[in-house]
């Protein structure tokens, strides 16, 4: 059962599990073909009885849609498919009542070009709002700036007519950068922050943070200026909303996402680890642990309270963006002769479809996830094992509906089978008939009974969130063995990367007498002696155990 | 305790059975005839265990002379030392103590404090808590203090500096990376007893690597570069720090003229002591060993022979470990079956290049007759998969040296000089590995034999 929230817990974020949850995907209650948030409310039973701690909505505000709703159209709406302000706020109570946090998405830079700031400002260059986007006369100003949609953008600058002027956006056209050297626009962003933290949302996870401004000479990512802004951010936080949670998208390599923790740790609690999933992916293909490890190896130390967000998928695509100089390199030539894995890059695929379904190759991603230095963060569906259809194009093929019966439209809607917002996955693998929660919740020996148990376990553990994380040694180049540790726990994770049975000695002399404790049954293994601990392991098999005295044996008296 | 000025006589009287059995002693299942102490000190003296640092001079076989340095500990039999349990080789004498009972004499390295005290000789500041000793070692004893130091500890003594001690000293004084340099050292009378260096945690060893990749590719039958363990941008990345590697040496040791007479000269000694060894003549494929002399003769002939410099000596597979920071060269000893005088070795550049390339088609072939043990037909599916691995191994191995920025300085200009003589050094290390699994491993020594063959069938430089 999850526990009641202990609002002194200021640090909760360091040992919690996400669960990312498109709204327009979950659940609809309205039977209009599209998920809502009454809808998530109304499985929110099933997230508490998953075990999860804190649910990340993707966004749900008033929007086109021509861009996933990252182009906001109104920050204090909510989008009238998914409902209205008071659902939100219903979801919010509800998952509080079951223990459970909500933080959602919030997109800083930029708004939709049908957003009213835009419109009005727009119209000419004196109106209340002529400053609040980048306007410009000419579009060669910070040429430094990379493109970063070149498929589809030209430019980072568009002629408006309307204004005859050219204004200023790092993503799509239709996305306009908010223009943060204007004050009154660091305060409205200000604004839209507390309105929903007011409400109750346990924090944001802010996207494309890098960007909010634009400086001479530079590529505009990363500048002082905007390190400056989200330290206010976190101040205004911190001040006004203690507990709350600042999670930062910066996809980029760690030693430079690490700066958005700040240096005293005064920016965002949490950044993702991008670099980590394709590096783990690569491990399992090569058999060996060294793409992991050495990552971990190059990821700087955080600021005390800090946390890395790991994932295994997201809603994106698996990217290789975040590399750099030698990194790239490395990660091209790696990638590139591989067709395997260059098939996948740029396309969004859900985990099992990338594990070619393998379940046992599932599983140990999902003990790598959730025992390596991050606060994991699960996909909805992925804990079914969903596919993907990757034919719906962009980043849809990630987006289809949660399937949770055997029964049309997978328990996802009743609504007409064309009314759906997207088809829901129907091929014999992956649809609906076949992978569905209804289905899982009966067998006690699927997936999902699987990883509601490993988060059980790990939850016991909250050395996993705030441990250190030790690598050990092991001649045999397929195993990746690992200590947790803190004062009160030791934990040892000892995972098998090949998918043959592999034998490994772990040198733990320094552990000699204590007795390890398999965590899923509780069974003794042979104490640690002054040689090495001898384990075999499946394929793609791994153990977790407990290190404890030997004085903690259940012999009867 | 007793008197620790008795300790010579001890071990006077006790080594002869002592040394025998030791997997790291030269003298391992041979007699020891004579045994004399060059000199001892007392580190360390208590009740509770005490360390005597000893270099004694042995005869072996009443002819051959041998130094080696021994940590003789001592404990009282009835306390403290529990650690001996199931370690009798590690035991030197069971003495009586005249007041009190009896203490057993033994290689104070397997003794978690007394290694210590060991460390502290040749780094008198470093603080560790936790030691674990290597096992299965064969010339040398090595200690890992905390997972994060190691200490080696010779013990075969040769007078003089150690080539390993020296080498990476200077090559990463210079700035080369892709060593493990001293962190500290014990020496006495300039000879080198014990070195200590960083251990990398983690690491693993380059044979290793190499096998898990050819296994993947024999389970997933697929080119080797369409398979996920595919070996090729390591062997590159390997390939690009030897380069740096040479140039390191060069710049440090400087050059000479290559002379390829005297390397064909070497090269057809090793051949007769081959043909003389008889052992050939018992093994169903035939070395056609004029081929192969012909090939020398075409390398003495050679003008373009590039530069001869000090090298790494024996560099395979089992000598390169992969760390998170990339690849790291090991063990600058040279042939550990020579003398010390002669493993300063200076040669072409292209001897070290050929040692490694030799370890690819090692690494393939035992890759391969592992996987199909016991078959009677051999796949040729999976024979041609594990050539393709060895060459593509070869062919990125070799773009990563030749990346090396200014390494073609120190190798013949011509193309077709280079691959005569990496061809010739390829042959005399595959006849040398002829020899030695003859000697060992017979039924292996197919894969040297194969290895010739192929470089015969080699299309001949012109």
């Amino acid at each position: 059962m999850a526990s009641r929230i202990d609002p002194t817990d200021d640090r909760w974020y360091q040992r919690a599990v996400f669960y990312e949850v498109l709204v327009r995907g979950f659940y609809d209650s309205t039977n209009d073909g599209t998920g809502d948030l009454k809808g998530l409310a109304e499985k929110l039973d099933y997230i508490e009885w998953l075990g999860v701690d804190c649910i990340w909505l993707l966004p749900f505000y008033e929007s086109p849609l021509r861009d996933g709703g990252y182009d906001i159209s109104d920050f204090f709406t909510v989008l009238p498919a998914y409902g209205a302000i008071e659902d939100a706020k219903a979801v919010i109570d509800g998952a509080h009542s079951r223990g459970i946090r909500v933080i959602a998405d919030m997109v800083m830079n930029h708004t939709s070009d049908q957003h009213p700031w835009f419109i009005e400002s727009r119209k000419d260059a004196t109106n209340p709002k002529a400053d609040w986007y980048v306007w410009g006369d000419d579009d060669q100003r910070w040429s430094e700036a990379r493109v970063i949609f070149v498929d589809t953008e030209p430019s980072n600058w568009t002629w408006d007519q309307e204004r005859g002027q050219y204004y200023w956006h790092r993503f799509f056209h239709h996305q306009p950068d908010l223009n943060y050297d204007n004050p009154e626009v660091a305060d409205a962003m200000l604004d839209v922050v507390r309105f929903w933290l007011d409400l109750g949302l346990d924090g944001f996870r802010l996207d494309a943070v890098p960007y909010l401004f634009e400086r001479d000479g530079t590529n505009g990512e990363n500048l002082p200026e905007t390190h400056e802004y989200l330290r206010r951010v976190r101040k205004t936080v911190d001040a006004e909303y203690p507990g709350r949670v600042l999670l930062a998208e910066a996809n980029q390599w760690p030693e430079d996402v690490v700066d958005y923790f700040g240096p005293e740790g005064d920016e965002c609690h949490m950044c993702f680890h991008f670099p980590l999933m394709p590096r783990m992916y690569m491990a399992v293909r090569r058999e060996q642990r060294h793409p992991i490890t050495e990552i971990l190896a190059q990821t700087p130390e955080i600021p005390d309270g800090a946390q890395w967000g790991i994932f295994l998928r997201n809603h994106d695509e698996l990217t290789l963006e975040m590399v750099t100089d030698e990194e790239r390199d490395y990660m091209y030539a790696e990638y590139a002769s591989d067709p395997r894995m260059r098939r996948n890059i740029g396309i969004s695929r859900r985990l099992f479809p990338l594990l070619d379904n393998n379940e046992d190759l599932a599983r140990l991603f999902h003990a790598l996830l959730f025992s390596m230095p991050g606060s994991p963060v699960l996909y909805y569906g992925d804990e079914i094992g969903m596919g993907d259809n990757i034919f719906l194009g962009d980043r849809d093929g990630v987006r289809t509906p949660m399937q949770w019966t055997p029964d049309r439209n997978g328990g996802f809607s009743t609504a007409d089978f064309a009314q759906l917002y997207l088809p829901p996955l129907m091929d014999p693998v992956y649809g609906y008939s076949a992978i569905n929660v209804e289905q899982q919740q009966r067998d006690q020996s699927s997936f999902l009974h699987w990883l509601r148990r490993l988060l059980q376990v790990r939850r016991e553990h909250p050395v996993f969130g705030t441990g250190s994380f030790e690598v050990l040694h092991a001649d045999n180049p397929s195993v990746l063995a690992y200590l947790r540790r803190d004062e009160t726990d030791t934990v040892l994770c000892v995972h098998n990367l090949s998918r043959f049975p592999q034998p490994c000695e772990l040198m733990l002399e320094q552990m000699a007498g204590l007795v390890p404790v398999e965590l899923s049954g509780r069974v003794h293994f042979p104490p640690i002696g002054e040689l090495p601990y001898f384990v075999t392991l499946a394929p793609h098999g791994f153990y977790w155990f407990s290190l404890q005295d030997a004085g903690e044996g259940q012999e009867e008296p | 305790m007793i008197d620790l000025a008795t300790i010579p006589d001890l071990l006077v009287e006790h080594l002869p059975e002592h040394l025998p059995r030791q997997r790291w002693s030269g003298a391992h299942d041979r007699t020891v005839s004579a045994v004399s102490v060059r000199w001892h000190e007392v580190v360390c003296e208590d009740d509770e265990s005490s360390l005597v640092w000893a270099v004694v001079d042995v005869t072996l076989d009443g002819t051959e002379q041998q130094a080696y340095q021994l940590f003789v500990g001592l404990r009282p039999v009835s306390g403290g030392a529990e650690f001996l349990a199931g370690k009798d080789r590690e035991i030197i004498a069971e003495v009586p103590c005249d007041d009190g009972g009896p203490v057993v004499l033994y290689d104070a390295l397997v003794d978690p404090d007394l290694a210590i005290a060991v460390l502290h000789l040749a780094a008198p500041d470093v603080e560790v808590e936790v030691r674990r000793p290597i096992v299965l070692e064969h010339s040398n004893s090595s200690i890992v203090f905390d997972e994060s130091s190691i200490l080696k500890v010779f013990r075969k003594i040769e007078p003089g500096p150690n080539p390993d001690v020296e080498i990476t000293r200077t090559l990463a004084a210079n700035g080369y990376e892709h060593v493990l340099p001293p962190l500290a050292e014990l020496r006495r009378d300039d000879t080198d007893l014990a070195v200590l260096r960083e251990f990398l945690v983690g690491a693993t060893e380059g044979w290793q690597l190499a096998r898990t990749s050819v296994r993947d590719l024999l389970a997933s039958r697929l080119p080797p570069e369409e398979t996920g363990g595919d070996f090729a941008h390591d062997a590159e990345r390997l390939g690009a720090i030897l380069g740096d590697l040479h140039l390191a040496m060069a710049e440090a040791w400087g050059v000479v003229p290559g002379d390829a007479p005297r390397w064909a000269a070497e090269m057809e000694d090793h051949l007769r002591g081959l043909v003389s060894e008889g052992s050939l003549d018992v093994h169903p494929t035939r070395l056609d060993t004029s081929a192969v002399a012909d090939r020398y003769h075409q390398l003495a002939e050679l003008d373009d022979a590039g530069v001869e410099l000090r090298i790494h000596g024996d560099l395979h597979l089992a000598q390169v470990i992969r760390a998170d920071t990339g690849w790291f060269v090991l063990d600058f000893e040279g042939e550990p079956a020579r003398r010390r005088s002669e493993r300063f070795t200076t040669s072409s550049p292209l001897r070290d290049v050929a040692g490694m390339l030799r370890s690819f088609h090692y690494a393939a072939a035992t890759g391969l007759a592992e996987w199909v043990e016991g078959e009677d037909d051999i796949d040729r599916e999976l024979l041609e998969l594990a050539d393709a691995w060895d060459l593509r191994s070869r062919v990125h191995f070799l773009m990563g040296y030749l990346s090396a920025d200014g390494v073609e300085a120190l190798l013949p200009a011509e193309t077709a000089s280079r691959d005569r003589v990496l061809a010739a050094f390829e042959l005399d290390k595959a006849v040398y590995e002829v020899g030695y699994e003859l000697g060992y491993r017979p039924d292996h020594a197919v894969i040297p034999l194969a290895g010739i063959d192929r470089l015969l069938r080699a299309e001949q430089p012109s």
